[in-house]
């Protein structure tokens, strides 16, 4: 398979231009910012409807790791009703391990995410918006809250925006440090003071989402690709990359590479091109071992599984993994699989909610199995075990942590199995069996 | 009404109802922990997983698909479903742990989660026995366990309040009592704190968990984590007999079992009585139980000296006959049953005295709306309605001080303990007591005094400040020999003969005292009136017949939830809830 980025070598980057100090709002304004939202609140060129049918168009879908069709969760909002309150809200919650392309976008172009975030107000008509943060990024806090107060002072949000007769607010809101509020419902429930666990869906955000009103969650890149899609166009967006899923691709990339870090790029990618080119080829001109394409909840991919696979839903389903988030972890021939499984265990361990029974006492357990094997006491039945686990757990809690932190147990023994055979204890039985004639 | 398949049975379900409580309402169990009828489904124990499907609707025609041999195609959705939080839709199709293999094995790998962590100590624990953890890992779950790993170890031995103790970790994380503070209760005094596996509920910083209906978390723990300050360790369930009756702390009249090992009140537990108390009970209900056990007399006195039954109820129809009735003032009781008030009421009339009245047990402030309320006798209704009227302090004294009374009659109360009286007031006046304790303040005045049975040795009737009359059944045995409280006992007790631990039979804990029902009669008999019925459904029976404030009370419809008596006799008194 090729690439489906097209001429990515002279790509010209959008989300995180090479302007400097472009988080500033004026340097933001000399560069065009605010343009898009100022043609669709003070002319005639966009009325709600049509920012809406524009996203849509673009075929724009989420980039927090689910990918859903942007445009479509828009139209998801019931019909206006002056006497119901309605909401929109940011997701900049950004947990997953391997992932931290929001970051960049808040630390360089906030400016593009507010805009974005005023702009899906006006196209749903929303009042109120909120940006939810990860307690953790306390700089990047401070910084956005800088910036919106700039942001307000022009104008360009709260009262009357340009003039206009639309009025939105931003409220920045600092979570507490925890995975599980980058769950949107469990986010909806940070954000209104409660405790951070999931709910059930349905009903679905758009019905009843922040205080049981209608409210759409959307990723910090996701908004961020908005006002440029309404400034080039819904064609100029969905000819970059691939078809299915088009646009610009923030990618994270880390581990064992010479140049790790955020690169925007055409979706649909290749794997080794974003390796070998983009982040400088393996450190230490080590062979890669594994890739994990998507934040680490996705399905580990082995070095021989990367041949021809392109960074595209599409693309990575067929070669049995997600997108997810597009923060890969590039991990070399020394990696110790056991070792980084155990890593991960021990995450979802420890950010589990503890709601539901089966992600509460599972991850704990599959920590301690995995643990156990990589400390070499572990035996050969535990792998049969923690898979077993892993099916206990898959689509059998609220949310969907349980299968995230099922899911590289379950890829990381069946792609690497002989490893962790390696690490466990020898069994005292043979278990070599002849395949009996029958 | 939906029609919906349930494991090949066709039901009809009540429209809005939820899946699981449409199948326990078929009594078709399905095992689970966190859903509570009374309360928001959190579904977050995951143990009520079924399999559901919906009939295939074609787009266009809106109609259901058929297929060749006509029957609707079923499409079932890919993941099982929490039955707890799925509202019941005409056409639904459900298979259960009965029809599916799917849901055996997910109830399993549930339970098998569930115990991972969970201590195992049922046998120092309270709720062993009537735990339902315990009892769907019987019925549902593995049968050993695959964990080989230390278990989370959380804070045990925590007084949540005055009442209630944590143990961290035998808790489910099931959320039951949580919810009961913020959607029942209201009193926001429970969340859960920590994260994960390492959950617990707490109470916030600075809050002591005190409610007046704290106690209820214990009953809805679904396992041993919340266990009763006073009861933890006293008894295990199966040593004790447990008995469907009412409290007797308030006007309420609230449900509940009465847990007796050895005639001692051992426990007081809520019994659902959707009419009444719902599933709840006060804490001063459960808690009000050693009043059954400590000062209980032994046997009937003349002036002081212990005597036997027959001279005592000789000796007081000799008082009652040694003056005209009008100098005799009898007093009823709002801590009696209203067959004993009846039977007084007859006695008083035969006499020639006035109708009795009754001392009023108000505690102003005490109400809150709910199942406390400022009356804290049981039975006021039942005395108004027998036309009995409050006693006013200032009326007795001048009567008593005016020398107008020769006899004074009490029954089953204290007029000097409650203050309408001295005991010098009663100088020179014959008091013939019916005592509960020992520590009765008019007792020093009293010629004759008879042991009462209370509310937890005799059958009879309360009628509750909302005029709901119910039965009080015998808990416990009391020495006197009685055919009628025997057959009752065994009649009311859950397992009708009680469990074998119990020793009800030994004459240890059993008090010598007789229901007002054997007592007044047998001095009535004395005094040349004949009472004779066949025990207290036949006095109640009679009542419902002639008093229309008591119509349609009669024993089999009390059942046991009891009759909502006719309004319009419900007299407008001060014993409405506040």
């Amino acid at each position: 398979m090729a690439s489906k980025a097209g001429d990515w070598r002279n790509y010209k980057r959008v989300l995180l231009p090479p302007v400097k100090d472009l988080h500033r709002l004026d340097v933001y304004e000399d560069h065009g910012g605010y343009d898009a939202l100022r043609q669709a609140l003070t002319t005639d060129k966009w009325d709600p409807a049509s920012v809406t049918d524009e996203v849509k168009k673009s075929g724009l879908r989420g980039r927090g790791g689910a990918g859903f069709p942007t445009g479509l969760k828009w139209t998801f909002m019931p019909p206006v009703n002056p006497d119901v309150p309605r909401f929109i809200c940011c997701n900049a919650d950004e947990s997953e391990p391997g992932t931290f392309k929001d970051r960049q976008v808040m630390e360089y172009n906030p400016h593009l995410v507010f805009e974005g975030m005023v702009l899906a107000g006006y196209a749903m008509t929303i009042k109120t918006a909120y940006l939810y943060v990860r307690g953790e990024y306390a700089d990047w806090i401070t910084h956005m809250e800088r910036e919106l107060e700039k942001a307000y002072a022009k104008g360009y949000v709260g009262e009357n925006i340009m003039g206009s007769d639309f009025s939105m607010d931003i409220v920045i809101h600092k979570g507490a440090g925890a995975y599980i509020c980058g769950e949107e419902s469990s986010l909806m429930n940070s954000l209104e003071g409660r405790r951070a666990y999931p709910r059930i869906k349905p009903p679905f955000p758009a019905q009843k989402g922040i205080w049981n009103y209608p409210t759409t969650i959307n990723n910090v890149e996701t908004f961020a690709h908005v006002p440029l899609i309404l400034s080039k166009g819904a064609d100029w967006f969905s000819s970059i990359g691939a078809p299915s899923s088009p646009g610009p691709v923030l990618y994270g990339i880390s581990g064992h590479v010479n140049r790790p870090g955020v690169y925007e790029y055409p979706s649909g990618m290749l794997i080794s091109d974003l390796i070998d080119e983009v982040a400088g080829g393996m450190r230490g001109g080590k062979k890669l071992k594994a890739v994990v394409p998507g934040g680490s909840s996705v399905p580990v991919l082995r070095a021989d599984m990367i041949d021809g696979v392109t960074m595209d839903p599409e693309g990575l389903r067929d070669a049995g993994s997600m997108l997810g988030t597009a923060g890969m972890l590039i991990l070399d021939q020394d990696t110790d699989m056991v070792s980084f499984l155990r890593r991960i265990t021990h995450f979802y361990h420890h950010e589990s909610c503890g709601q539901c029974t089966p992600c509460r006492e599972g991850t704990g357990w599959l920590e301690n199995i995995v643990t156990r094997i990589d400390e070499g006491e572990g035996n050969v039945k535990d792998l049969d075990l923690l898979i077993d686990l892993c099916s206990q757990m898959e689509g059998r809690t609220v949310c969907a942590l349980a299968d995230a932190a099922a899911w590289p147990v379950r890829h990381t023994i069946t792609r690497f199995r002989e490893e962790f055979e390696a690490k466990c204890r020898p069994s005292l039985v043979a278990t070599h069996v002849e395949s009996a004639a029958v | 009404m939906p029609k919906i398949t349930i494991d090949n049975r066709i039901v009809e379900v009540e429209d809005g109802d939820t899946l699981l409580q449409s199948c326990l309402d078929e009594d078709l169990e399905i095992p689970h922990f966190c859903y509570h009828p009374a309360m928001s489904a959190p579904a977050n124990c995951r143990q009520c997983l079924v399999e559901v499907g919906m009939p295939r609707v074609d787009r266009e025609t809106r109609e259901r698909v058929l297929d060749e041999d006509g029957n609707p195609v079923i499409d079932f959705m890919p993941k099982l479903q929490t039955s707890c939080s799925m509202k019941v839709a005409d056409g639904m199709v459900v298979r259960s742990h009965r029809t599916s293999e799917l849901v055996k094995r997910a109830q399993k790998d549930n339970l098998e989660f569930l115990l991972i962590n969970h201590p195992l100590d049922c046998p120092i624990c309270d709720q062993a026995g009537h735990c339902p953890l315990q009892n769907q890992t019987y019925k549902y779950g593995p049968e050993g366990s695959r964990f080989e790993f230390r278990k989370v170890m959380k804070p045990k031995n925590i007084e949540l309040g005055p009442r209630v103790v944590l143990d961290g970790e035998r808790c489910i994380n099931c959320t039951r009592c949580t919810r009961f503070t913020q959607e029942i209760s209201g009193s926001h005094q429970l969340t859960i704190i920590e994260r994960g596996v390492r959950n617990y509920p707490m109470t916030p910083p600075g809050v002591v968990f005190d409610e007046p209906y704290s106690m209820n978390v214990i009953d809805i723990c679904p396992v041993g984590a919340l266990t009763s300050k006073d009861h933890r360790f006293k008894a295990r369930i199966w040593e004790m007999s447990q008995t469907p009756s009412i409290s007797t702390t308030n006007a309420k009249g609230s449900n509940c079992v009465y847990h007796v090992k050895d005639n001692l009140v051992m426990n007081v537990t809520a019994r659902t009585n959707m009419d009444v108390n719902e599933f709840w009970l006060a804490d001063e209900d459960r808690l009000d139980y050693r009043k059954f056990n400590e000062n209980r007399p032994e046997g009937p006195a003349i002036g002081g000296q212990a005597a036997d039954w027959d001279a005592a109820y000789a000796e007081a129809a000799r008082l009652l006959q040694s003056t005209s009735g009008q100098r005799v003032f009898f007093l009823g009781s709002a801590l009696s049953t209203t067959e004993d008030n009846y039977l007084l009421a007859r006695l008083a009339e035969h006499l020639g005295a006035d109708a009795p009245a009754y001392i009023p047990h108000i505690e102003a402030g005490h109400g809150d709306n709910w199942l406390r309320t400022d009356d804290r006798a049981p039975n006021t209704q039942g005395c108004e309605r027998l036309g009995f009227s409050a006693l006013d302090a200032e009326v007795l004294k001048s009567r008593l001080a005016g020398g107008d009374i020769d006899v004074l009659y009490v029954m089953e109360d204290d007029p000097v303990g409650e203050g309408l009286c001295e005991l010098a007031d009663l100088e020179g006046v014959k008091v013939i007591v019916h005592h509960h304790h020992t520590t009765n303040e008019t007792l020093p005045a009293a010629a004759v005094a008879i042991p009462a049975a209370m509310a937890v040795e005799t059958v009879g009737t309360f009628v509750n400040c909302d005029g709901h009359a119910q039965r009080l059944r015998p808990a416990k045995a009391i020495k006197g020999v009685n055919r009628t409280l025997a057959m009752e006992v065994g009649k009311s007790r859950a397992d009708l003969h009680g469990t074998p631990f119990d020793r009800w039979y030994t004459e240890s804990n059993m008090v010598d005292c007789e229901p007002g029902w054997v007592s007044i009669p047998a001095i009535a008999e004395r005094v040349g009136l004949s009472l004779s019925y066949k025990g207290p459904r036949a006095i109640m029976a009679e009542l419902s017949e002639d008093n229309p404030a008591f119509t349609g009370a009669t024993y089999d419809a009390m059942g046991e939830s009891g009759v909502r008596l006719d309004v319009t006799h419900q007299p407008d008194t001060h014993t409405q809830t506040a």
